[in-house]
């Protein structure tokens, strides 16, 4: 079964950002296109996880925030047959001013969750959160490890069924970063959820991906077997590396 | 149409949520608290009355609460409008990491407004007891009223938030537009008076924000029946503005995240 479907997916960028009365009218510059991704097709099986590989700049996280409806693709579409998708990131709408607890709300409703869903997971998220009576402090007065640890108690309690990861990762000190290692893993090879994964470390998708496509210069180079696409992967950077010392 | 209540439907318990935590979080911190929702408009009420009253010596009946009225339609307005260009570039934080309906924004930030309009409205009325102004039931009258300003707002809102986007300077041609709207609405003077013929006529007519300050005044504190043609009239054309707004933002809100990352 299906759970996600690229096709043909083409997004563009242009090169000026904001149109300005010098660039328009003195010096006549036109606004550049750069194509980010072009002819970008692929399936996702549901319950899979897939990992996407490439140098920088190649159109990873671009691919991310297309799928997760952020961008909109210039040509092509995506189906998500009715899958709710979540970009993982940390600390979406937070407000500085207000505590933890309402903190807790306010991103889940903004993602899209119900209030009687967030009310069920709250005690699950607090104490993922190890954050205890602080919870109800404003959370600018919290260390940048409490806030983290806030953030990232949200991100993972409060799941979809395609999950999108831009780099795994894990946050606070080292108890708490094993611990939200493991909570990712754990999300990640649950068996009813669809995972995308973009990563540069490449034993992390050997672990766990099922399937890796490698996007090179805004196109699919390779998409197939794990063990198939690392390889070919790591010999292509390998020679990239080595024409690039002798030069 | 449906796809778009469905939306507003869906993102409401986020749009309270939302427009809750922003008016808790402008107090945060401070003594009073919550108070300062009710202090805040008071204060420039009891200001505008030492003003106009002991300064200027005005002789026009109820000219405090006329000033008042006036004042604070016109907030509501002038307050959505000029943050609406910095809309979406403010809230980057949650367009680059989540999809959400970008019109969401402007409803919440015109929740928020409409709170402190209602609060301003309550001491309006407590002001119109204690002067014992007449009132009857055209007072009901205020209500399309408030409805035509809300749509209004809303649409022009909408469609600035979509330019601002692209243009940078935007925000301060609005900034510099809104003061010119401002001197020729008669917030702080009676436009059908003070404004020689036929200049007056044409601006109540052709200057929304002045017509509908003018009703507003005319409803809660003359006791004379607005002008329906005219209410309807800038009515139909807020649902034009509403409209065309909608159509732009859906139509361009999935790019608005490439042009500012």
């Amino acid at each position: 079964m299906k759970a996600l479907s690229v096709q043909n997916v083409e997004v563009n960028y242009y090169t000026i950002k904001e149109d300005n009365i010098n660039r328009k009218i003195f010096k006549r510059v036109k606004n550049k296109k750069f194509t980010a991704l072009s002819n970008i097709s692929f399936d996702i099986k549901k319950g899979s996880v897939v990992g996407i590989v490439g140098p920088n700049g190649s159109g990873k996280s671009t691919l991310l925030k297309t799928i997760a409806n952020i961008f909109a693709p210039d040509k092509g579409k995506i189906e998500l047959y009715g899958n709710k998708v979540n970009l993982l990131s940390l600390g979406t709408g937070f407000d500085p001013e207000l505590n933890g607890y309402e903190n807790i709300f306010l991103s889940g409703l903004l993602l899209g969750f119900s209030k009687k869903f967030i009310e069920d997971k709250l005690e699950e998220i607090i104490a993922f959160s190890e954050l205890g009576e602080f919870i109800y402090n404003p959370i600018k007065t919290y260390s940048s490890g409490m806030y983290s640890k806030l953030a990232f108690s949200i991100m993972a309690i409060l799941d979809a069924d395609i999950l999108l990861i831009d780099e795994v990762l894990s946050v606070g000190d080292i108890h708490f970063k094993e611990k939200s290692y493991n909570k990712i893993l754990e999300l990640i090879k649950d068996k009813k959820r669809t995972v995308l994964i973009v990563s540069h470390t490449t034993s992390t998708i050997e672990e766990l991906c099922d399937e890796v496509i490698w996007i090179d210069n805004g196109h699919i180079k390779e998409i197939g077997k794990t063990d198939k696409v690392l390889k070919n992967y790591r010999d292509f950077m390998k020679t990239l590396k080595n024409n690039y010392n002798n030069n | 149409m449906l796809k778009i209540i469905s939306e507003i439907k869906k993102y409401f318990p986020y749009i309270l949520y939302s427009t809750k935590s922003k008016l808790k979080s402008e107090v945060a911190g401070s003594y009073l608290n919550s108070l300062w929702w009710i202090i805040n408009p008071l204060c420039m009420m009891l200001i505008y009355m030492f003003v106009v009253v002991v300064v200027f010596k005005s002789q026009e009946p109820n000219f405090p609460i006329f000033v008042f009225v006036g004042l604070t339609l016109w907030d509501y307005f002038n307050r959505i409008i000029s943050s609406s260009a910095k809309l979406i570039k403010g809230n980057r934080n949650i367009i680059n990491k989540v999809y959400i309906p970008k019109y969401i924004l402007l409803i919440i930030n015109s929740f928020v407004m409409l709170f402190k309009f209602f609060i301003s409205l309550i001491i309006i009325f407590i002001f119109i007891l204690i002067f014992k102004i007449h009132i009857s039931l055209k007072i009901l009258f205020f209500i399309p009223i408030v409805i035509v300003l809300y749509l209004f707002t809303f649409g022009a809102g909408m469609i600035i938030m979509h330019f601002g986007v692209y243009m940078g300077d935007l925000h301060n041609i609005i900034r510099i537009l809104l003061r010119f709207i401002f001197y020729f609405s008669g917030v702080f003077y009676n436009l059908e008076l003070r404004v020689p013929s036929p200049y007056n006529k044409i601006l109540l007519t052709f200057n929304p924000i002045a017509s509908l300050i003018n009703e507003a005044r005319n409803v809660l504190i003359n006791n004379i029946n607005p002008n329906f043609l005219l209410l309807l009239i800038w009515g139909v054309i807020s649902l034009i503005l509403t409209a065309i707004g909608f159509k732009l933002i859906r139509k361009y809100e999935n790019s608005y995240s490439k042009v500012m990352s």
